[in-house]
């Protein structure tokens, strides 16, 4: 009985998000154009950080709750629950980031791979004799599986998507140089934290050095066939090692001429969190809850 | 400028670690509110002298003293503090995740309380006409852009002096009329510059003042017409005539101009020539 309200409520409460996703969407139809993608140069995680709806919010807040989604579908360990985690992280993403739904899932399905090679095995079993209800013979040795087998693959995925939205949900919507400062204030390692900034940055001009090396090799015929490229490739990540080190010595340079002594300090913004934040992800966190004790007892 | 010396250097001498000859000895005297180009072929010596007038190199002979303070290593932070580069290429100097934070930098290294910092931030922010941009990342700007970020950078730091590293190299004419605004802006508010170029017609027409730099050492500290008149320099420090100059010096030769009549530093006073010598002819062919 209890599991069927379970069910009831998750059925409603999916339908409730569905309906608004298009709803909003129809609403928000030709708007979204007005955002610049930048297929085929990377970065497509920092470009839509930086034009997410929810980048106001609270970066505090953000990394909290999409932290405490994340350990909510690992220990609680409930379809149900996962499902729910699913649906909110998609709504908030989708319809209060403003996040074009083409995009949520092709950065959804990044993963997608990986899950699958990691989970085949608890459906999959090998062995010499046919012990299972399914069992395919191959030559000498059997594959078995079940259908509970395969039911608890499936699950694992459902889990595996619910926790990796909730951490997509936070790098969709928050730039990183916010999520560093949040480990700042949590008072993480200074060291990593200054290398994290630092490699931020650096990220997007080793690439522009690497984009325009790599044009000029191939204005020059550097890519003409697979031994060219090959060392083409070796020279262009040789050559970077170099600018790289003058690039760092340049950069130390003009850090000291602004007075750097030793310490990277930079300016932290301030966003204020709302109240009816903390008492929406309240109410979230009390329905979670009570789907998992209405499904698990 | 009949005032003190704002920055006074004597007998400057500095070696690179890999045994290269920067600077032997460099003696210099720098005027409050003095607007300077400072010349000179690649290496000879001008990225080095601001460095070393900066305090980030520091000299292996010879003094600096601002204000009348000998620099030494306790005082070496005033030195930072109001002297400031702007660097020849922005990505080198830009380091911060966005452009708020990234004009914020100096400030905050100079150990300002916050509401300073965010003060000065804004200020330096309005200067440069880049409000809009605070919550911009560095990586999603055009080169106009992250060149007028640089030097917000410095403005946020409020230094007497400001050095610019090559600052028309990378850019757009329209970006480098805008520099030359900000430059006139920076000006009014009686800030000694330090202009380093290749572009000998910027330096003619905005310069007080022309520093020639080669192998190491000043060849010539003169006015810009001293300084291009004089065969023997440009020749030296692998410089040309400015066009404008060179024009002049054509209408001289052909009497074009009456006598006595002073070479025009810019197009403007070019033009106010004409008017003056009652020349109509020349006139309507400009």
């Amino acid at each position: 009985m209890e599991q069927l309200l379970g069910v009831g409520l998750i059925i409603l409460y999916g339908l409730m998000i569905m309906t608004a996703i298009i709803k909003e969407k129809k609403n928000d139809h030709g708007h979204h154009h007005r955002r610049g993608h930048k297929h085929g140069e990377g970065f497509e995680m920092d470009v839509h950080a930086f034009a997410s709806h929810l980048k106001s919010w609270n970066p505090a807040f953000k990394v909290a709750f999409s932290v405490a989604l994340l350990l909510i579908c690992i220990i609680l360990n409930n379809p149900y629950v996962s499902m729910m985690v699913l649906l909110t992280t998609g709504y908030l993403t989708m319809i209060k980031g403003g996040l074009a739904v083409r995009e949520y899932f092709s950065m959804l399905m990044i993963p997608l791979t990986f899950i699958l090679l990691g989970t085949i095995t608890i459906a999959l079993d090998f062995s010499w004799q046919p012990i299972n209800v399914y069992s395919l013979h191959l030559g000498f040795f059997y594959i078995n599986t079940s259908p509970e087998k395969i039911i608890e693959m499936l699950l694992m995925i459902l889990k595996v998507f619910a926790a990796v939205s909730a951490l997509l949900m936070l790098s969709l919507t928050t730039p990183s140089s916010e999520i560093i400062a949040v480990m700042q204030k949590a008072h993480g390692p200074s060291l990593i934290i200054e290398l994290m900034n630092l490699i931020y940055r650096y990220i997007f001009i080793l690439m522009d050095v690497f984009i325009k090396m790599r044009n000029s090799a191939a204005s020059r015929q550097g890519y003409c066939d697979y031994a060219t490229s090959i060392r083409t490739f070796g020279g262009i990540v040789g050559n970077m090692l170099i600018v790289s080190m003058k690039k760092a010595n340049a950069y130390y340079t003009a850090m000291e001429a602004r007075c750097y002594d030793g310490e990277l300090l930079f300016l932290e913004e301030e966003k204020d969190i709302r109240a009816s934040q903390i008492v929406a992800a309240g109410i979230f966190m009390m329905g979670i809850f009570l789907v998992w004790w209405l499904t698990t007892f | 400028m009949e005032n003190e010396p704002i920055l006074k250097v004597t007998d400057l001498a500095y070696t690179y670690g890999n045994g290269q000859v920067g600077l032997k000895g460099v003696n210099l005297t720098i005027y409050k509110g003095e607007k300077i180009a400072v010349l000179g072929s690649n290496g000879a010596g001008k990225s080095t002298f601001f460095l070393n007038i900066n305090g980030v190199l520091t000299p292996e002979k010879g003094q600096i003293s601002y204000q009348g303070t000998v620099i030494n290593k306790k005082t070496l932070k005033e030195l930072r503090k109001n002297i400031g580069i702007v660097f020849q290429d922005a990505d080198n100097q830009i380091i911060a995740p966005t452009v708020r934070a990234e004009v914020a930098f100096g400030p905050m290294n100079l150990k300002l309380p916050k509401e300073e910092v965010l003060n000065r931030v804004d200020q330096a922010l309005n200067y440069m006409n880049m409000q809009d941009y605070k919550d911009r990342p560095p990586h999603y700007l055009s080169g106009g852009e992250k060149k007028r970020v640089s030097i917000a950078d410095i403005i946020a730091m409020k230094p007497e002096v400001i050095i610019f590293d090559e600052p028309t190299a990378a850019l757009d004419p329209i970006n480098a009329q805008m520099l030359e605004e900000v430059l006139e802006k920076l000006s009014q508010e009686e800030k000694t510059m330090l202009i380093s170029t290749h572009d000998v017609d910027f330096a003619y027409r905005w310069a007080q003042r022309i520093i020639v730099f080669a192998e190491g050492n000043i060849i010539a500290d003169g006015s810009p017409l001293e300084i291009f008149k004089n065969q023997e320099i440009l020749e030296k420090a692998n410089l040309t005539k400015p066009t404008l100059l060179t024009v002049y010096e054509t209408l001289m030769e052909n009497q074009l101009l009456p006598k006595g009549c002073q070479a025009p530093q810019s197009i403007d006073a070019f033009k106010a020539l004409f008017k003056e010598h009652k020349i109509p002819d020349l006139e309507m062919v400009l």
